[in-house]
């Protein structure tokens, strides 16, 4: 476990509680590290500044329930998942008075980070307003090789590629065993031209993201401005808190591109 | 559907370089000629050399001058061409984004640099990035990949300035990294002039 927690025990009691703070780990890390655990109990969570409650409850490592304020189920999960400042307590044993999410917790993540994909895309719906920051984000910003080694430091991703739409390999960090990397480029290009015309034809707009399950690779890919970016891992078992690392990341690349 | 770089190399780089009584290989509607990259590096090395120092940006401007006005004609052949016509146009939904697209897989199919767009902005600014391109075994100082900095200029000259041949010198381009300098890779920026 990357992160440090505080962890203390209730004298006497025997039972173990687990506090930290949001600005040392992430409430993703602290869902993947219960889930892993199998643990059963509450995360409550407040949110600095302001004090916003949250609360999430697990059985044996399952998330059941979700609720940041009024918000409740994946919606509140989603929010919750946006939190990076605040602290945590989990207190073990903590029953849910009702279930509103009823998932695996890498399956409530997959799902709670789609919801958040969405309202980011109905906040950005201003197409003058992207082309203008588009126009401004190639004068400058971070340079893409440091925000692909970012993306490598991401646990399980052995490999990054930012492919153009034609199939160039623009960039490249890491290494994988698995795949050549010119050969991904091409066959990515090939694909993710399928896919857009699929998109068209049923009229479901662009394509946002995609992920290839294969016996000994997974890989992940989504638009960063006019090319693709690809992360390559073993497998799938990270692929929920991968997906949500390297969201912000992605957002950044596309700045480059 | 987009140029698909992969179809494009593949495609022409089943080129016959058995040159005509003259050395000179016609393929896509223009000739071409089979030289050894030492001797055009040397070339350069060369003229760099004799040049006095307060001379030597003329010369460099005359060497991407060269590779400029090579480009936009031996360019305009290639995207004009048969070949290119039956491989690359069918392919093409961007116009002439996609255009840009096919003329670099073309010039990565001949061997002259594996290169490829990483932004454009139509009409108005182009960013080209190239691995293995010969002139970055050239010996000198400072950027000097001038075959690519002419021939940039001259694609993007083709694509979005006046048709041929009234749309010369329309924009510019500027080399900012080079693998001759200890770069990954190099880089290169068309502007309007």
């Amino acid at each position: 476990m990357p992160v440090q927690y505080e962890e203390s025990m209730a004298a006497g009691k025997g039972d173990t509680s687990l506090k930290g703070n949001l600005s040392l780990t992430n409430i993703t890390d602290l869902l993947q590290f219960l889930s892993s655990s199998a643990k059963s109990g509450m995360i409550q969570l407040v949110r600095h500044p302001g004090g916003q409650e949250g609360k999430i409850h697990f059985v044996a490592g399952e998330l059941v329930s979700a609720v940041s304020g009024d918000l409740a189920g994946l919606e509140g999960l989603a929010d919750l998942l946006a939190w990076d400042q605040g602290t945590f307590h989990f207190q073990p044993g903590a029953v849910a008075s009702k279930t509103n999410v009823g998932l695996s917790v890498q399956h409530a993540i997959m799902e709670a980070v789609v919801l958040l994909d969405k309202q980011v895309k109905e906040n950005q719906s201003n197409p003058t307003k992207a082309v203008e920051e588009r126009s401004l984000d190639m004068q400058g910003g971070r340079g893409s090789n440091e925000v692909l080694n970012d993306l490598l430091e991401i646990s399980g991703i052995d490999a990054v590629v930012v492919v153009g739409r034609d199939g160039f390999v623009i960039e490249s960090a890491g290494s994988s065993a698995r795949v050549n990397i010119d050969e991904l480029g091409a066959s990515l290009a090939h694909a993710i031209n399928g896919i857009e015309e699929m998109g068209s034809e049923l009229n479901v707009d662009r394509f946002q993201d995609m992920f290839i399950e294969y016996g000994r690779a997974v890989i992940l890919c989504k638009p960063v401005g006019d090319a693709v970016a690809a992360v390559i891992t073993p497998d799938a078992s990270k692929l929920g808190i991968i997906r949500h690392k390297t969201k912000k990341l992605f957002e950044e690349l596309s700045h480059s591109f | 559907m987009t140029v698909m770089r992969d179809t494009v190399v593949k495609s022409l780089a089943k080129i016959n370089v058995q040159g005509d009584e003259n050395g000179l290989i016609p393929e896509y509607e223009v000739l071409v000629n089979l030289l050894p990259v030492s001797l055009l590096n040397t070339f350069t090395e060369r003229i760099m050399a004799a040049a006095p120092a307060d001379r030597k940006a003329e010369v460099e401007a005359g060497l991407v001058r060269a590779a400029y006005e090579c480009g936009y004609h031996t360019g305009c052949g290639i995207i004009t061409s048969e070949i290119f016509n039956d491989v690359v146009m069918p392919m093409v939904t961007e116009g002439e984004k996609d255009i840009l697209r096919g003329a670099y897989a073309a010039f990565t199919a001949w061997g002259w640099a594996k290169s490829g767009i990483v932004q454009l902005k139509e009409g108005e600014k182009m960013i080209i990035r190239a691995f293995d391109y010969y002139e970055a075994d050239s010996g000198g100082e400072g950027l000097r990949a001038y075959m690519l900095r002419g021939l940039s200029q001259a694609f993007f000259d083709l694509a979005y300035a006046d048709p041929y041949p009234d749309g010369m010198d329309t924009y510019v381009c500027h080399q900012t990294k080079g693998i001759e300098v200890g770069d990954p890779y190099g880089e290169f920026v068309v502007t309007k002039k």
